[in-house]
């Protein structure tokens, strides 16, 4: 019991693994192909077009659409295929294809991704003779021989079943000139199924430029056969110095026989590949079709002569100007144009244009490309510089140059155009017109649809204004508030001294011998004292004063009282006098007379207390 | 006596720095029916841009001139730009023209000083003061709400050139985000080189080029300024 339970979860294991790894390869199998059997038919004839589609993906199935081809849908049908050991379900579409005319068809794949499929259809039946192996009209021609050299330089594939060719100009290339070059890739009717990508280059060190999307198709008889020619044209370039061999090579499928030993004797007879493919199972195998190697010298370019804005351009070129719009107003973008034509490397044509000019503004230029239909190494690149001027009046721009390398006369050369003239109006904002000079301007232009319903003009009168920013935002204007509010602060911190000066004295304000005095004062008042009271307004005033006179206490004495103040303040010799009678009259004074006395002394305390 | 004096200076000082102001020679003269006459111009041209400047330059003179405001709204009107009625808040502080509002201002600050200096000195006819003190705040208050309302469109710009593009960057090859009509009013944010960076009613920022646009109230650096 316990083995059967080992033993089933062992199976359980094996079963999820292998359904892991098949599942991880069928997701490398693609969900959605396309295939038309056969490759090569005759007009009159028809080829089927099967399209199926992997997988329970609801991808689109639709029939494609080919000028010079009818397709007719037969039948839908659902079934099992065996992937990887895997049963997927697929449906597939299949559909009569018929030629409307002979030619060669290009059929797009059943993915954008999918290499398109060839039909080739022949115009007269009795061409096609190698559908028909017992044909009874003309011989069969010899097979052409795999792998060898035909004339004007193409080179088979070992299976006889394509060439591809790389035709130069020129031997000897400088460094980074662009040099333009045919690939031809030649197909044998009936070998190969599918074009699987571009040509390419097999040196690393060029470069293949502007490579045509779509090739040219054209046919073309070589050694009695009919081979499907497409032409890519491109630029290829050279970063380095030194003697490069080169070749170019195209990706193609071709149809392989599978081929038993016991058909060995069919094709000792019969020879030629499209036999064996139409004798025997065949299967799609994929080549790199190659050119001969071409050998190319590159040479460096020359430092003598170098120009200093020379960035590398190689070619023959010529260059133009223009400036739009051609009249404007200062600040008004400008737009300066240079046209660069000619062929060569226009991936290094490169201009700073005009990098300072006076009176005006520059910005960094921007360039596109507008390449010829036909010559991708032909064209004319554009230009294009912002410019503001800054001042208004007649303006000149200077004339552009452009240094390129020519390869034909082998020398730096430099094109240069004519210098441009642009009018600067002054800008109508700024100007000071009068209404009457825009009436005048604007008298010849059409009434619109402002003019009816305005209100008429007003009667220009009174005094006119320096500036529109009203007044109490200008700052000269604003320094008048602004005075007169320091004025009023100034008179305001003055106003209020006086008004302390009228204020009761208070005692904290004196001094503290001061104080003192007075509270001895106010005791004595209180007490009724009067000989002290006057004892101690006297000893205040000798105090405040001797300060004022510079004179020591004693020396204040009631004679030199009555001889620095006299007549102009009777208060303080009569409070000596007092002081004096009060020792000996023992004469009691009043409450209102101390009030009176304090008031007295105290204001000559505070005006002591005030002089510097 | 002498503290005396000096206000009395003082006052003088004030009397000539404000006869100098009045006084100051008119290089350029502007005067609202002036720039009035000189919109409807420009209207009958055929140039709305330049007629919308120079109606929103005259109102900032006039106020309350009701042909500028109706002529204004009129032109603005024909070419489907939204036009915002004036706030009761603009029009009781515009109340007068701007040089009213701005010499009420000063009187009114005078009145206010006044007071309180002679209520310092003497606390006689207290009601006389204080209603002199609240006409001096109400003076200064109309002039400085006055301001208040004014400073925006010392800021303001008005496009006079027909689909102008308002650009990412302030430079000429920069991506246009949108495009602004002849005779749209934009505030002016920032200045860069040639470029001003505007703010349209809507609330959208971009930098339009100074060729494009003309500020309602031109500083005095421009060529040709107001």
């Amino acid at each position: 019991m316990k083995t059967d339970g080992m033993s089933s979860g062992w199976l359980i294991a094996m079963i999820t693994t292998y359904l892991l790894a098949a599942a991880s390869a069928v997701a490398d199998v693609p969900l959605l192909y396309a295939t038309i059997e056969p490759a090569q038919i005759n007009m009159g004839q028809s080829a089927q077009y099967t399209i199926t589609n992997l997988g329970s993906e609801a991808q689109s199935m639709q029939l494609p659409v080919v000028a010079g081809l009818n397709f007719q849908f037969i039948r839908q049908s659902r079934q099992l295929e065996f992937v990887n050991g895997i049963a997927l379900p697929s449906v597939s579409i299949v559909a009569r294809v018929t030629p409307q005319m002979a030619g060669i068809f290009s059929i797009p794949g059943a993915t954008p991704k999918s290499p398109p499929l060839v039909l080739q259809v022949n115009p007269e039946p009795a061409l096609g003779s190698y559908f028909t192996p017992r044909n009874t009209g003309p011989p069969i021609k010899p097979p052409i021989l795999t792998g060898a050299t035909m004339p004007s330089g193409i080179h088979l594939t070992e299976d006889g079943a394509a060439y591809v060719r790389l035709s130069i100009p020129k031997r000897e290339v400088y460094v980074g000139e662009s040099v333009p070059v045919e690939i031809d890739l030649g197909m044998r009717s009936g070998f190969v199924t599918s074009l699987n990508g571009p040509p390419k280059l097999t040196n690393d060190d060029f470069t293949l430029n502007n490579l045509s999307r779509t090739p040219e198709r054209s046919e073309k008889i070589l050694a009695g056969e009919r081979f499907v020619l497409f032409t890519w044209r491109s630029d290829i370039a050279v970063v380095k110095a030194g003697s490069f061999s080169l070749s170019a090579e195209v990706p193609l499928s071709v149809r392989v026989r599978t081929q038993p030993r016991k058909d060995s004797l069919l094709d000792d007879e019969f020879g030629d590949p499209f036999l064996r493919n139409f004798f025997g199972p065949t299967v799609p195998k994929d080549i790199n079709a190659a050119s001969p190697a071409v050998e190319l010298r590159v040479l460096a370019l020359p430092t003598e002569g170098r120009p200093a804005d020379f960035h590398g351009a190689v070619g023959t070129f010529e260059i133009a100007s223009e400036i739009s719009p051609a009249a404007a107003e200062p600040g008004e973008p400008l737009t300066l144009r240079m046209h660069v034509t000619g062929s060569g490397n226009f991936d290094r044509v490169d201009s700073a244009m005009l990098d300072h000019v006076d009176h005006w503004k520059t910005y960094p230029p921007k360039s596109s490309f507008n390449p010829s239909a036909t010559d991708g190494h032909k064209g004319e690149k554009t230009f294009e510089q912002p410019l503001i001027a800054m001042k208004p009046g007649k303006q000149v721009i200077p004339a552009l140059a452009f240094s390129y390398f020519d390869p034909i006369a082998r020398r730096y050369e430099t094109a240069r155009s004519a210098p441009l003239g642009v009018m600067i109006t002054p800008s109508l904002a700024d100007s000071a017109l009068t209404a009457q000079q825009v009436s005048a301007s604007g008298s010849a232009a059409p009434q619109n649809t402002y003019t009816a319903g305005l209100r008429p003009d007003h009667v220009v009168a009174g005094r006119l204004a320096s500036s529109l920013i009203p007044l109490h935002l200008q700052p000269r204007f604003l320094a008048i508030p602004s005075i007169l509010a320091l004025a009023f602060t100034g008179a305001w911190m003055i106003t209020g001294r006086r008004h302390r000066d009228r204020m009761p004295v208070r005692s904290h304000r004196l001094s503290k011998a001061a104080n003192r005095v007075l509270a001895q004062m106010e005791d004595a008042a209180r007490s009724g004292d009067t000989a002290r009271f006057f004892h101690w307004a006297r000893a205040a005033m000798q105090q405040a004063l001797a300060t004022r006179w510079q004179l020591a206490p004693d020396q204040v004495t009631s004679a030199a009282v009555d001889a620095r103040i006299g007549d102009k303040d009777q208060d303080i010799p009569l409070l000596f006098a007092f002081a004096d009678e009060a020792k000996y009259s023992g004469h009691d004074l009043h409450a209102t007379d101390f009030a009176r006395w304090m008031q007295i002394v105290r204001r000559q305390l505070l005006a002591e207390k005030a002089t510097p | 006596m002498i503290a005396r004096i000096r206000l009395a200076a003082l006052l003088i000082a004030l009397t000539l720095a404000g006869c100098q102001a009045r006084a100051e020679p008119a290089e350029i003269g502007y005067s609202a029916a002036g720039l009035y006459n000189l919109a409807n111009s420009y209207a009958r041209a055929g140039k709305p841009g330049m007629a919308v400047l120079n109606y929103e330059r005259a109102s900032l003179l006039a106020p309350n001139d009701s042909d500028i405001d109706a002529n204004l709204r009129h032109v603005r009107d024909s070419l489907r730009l939204a036009s915002e009625p004036r706030s009761w808040f603009d029009r009781a502080f515009s109340v007068a023209g701007p040089v009213v509002l701005s010499w009420m201002g000063v009187f009114g600050l005078s009145l206010l000083g006044a007071s309180l200096l002679a209520g310092r000195i003497d606390s006689r006819h207290r009601l006389i003061r204080l209603a002199a003190a609240g006409v001096g705040i109400a003076l200064v208050g109309v002039t400085v709400f006055n301001g208040i309302i004014l400073w925006p469109k010392l800021h303001e710009g008005v496009v006079i050139t027909g689909a102008t593009p308002v650009r990412v960057s302030p430079v000429p090859m920069g991506d246009a985000l949108f495009v602004l009509p002849e005779a749209e009013t934009v505030s002016m944010v920032a200045e860069h080189e040639s470029f001003v960076l505007v703010r349209t009613r809507t609330g959208r920022t971009g930098w339009v080029s100074r060729a494009n646009l003309a500020a309602v109230v031109a500083a005095k650096s421009d060529p040709g300024s107001p």
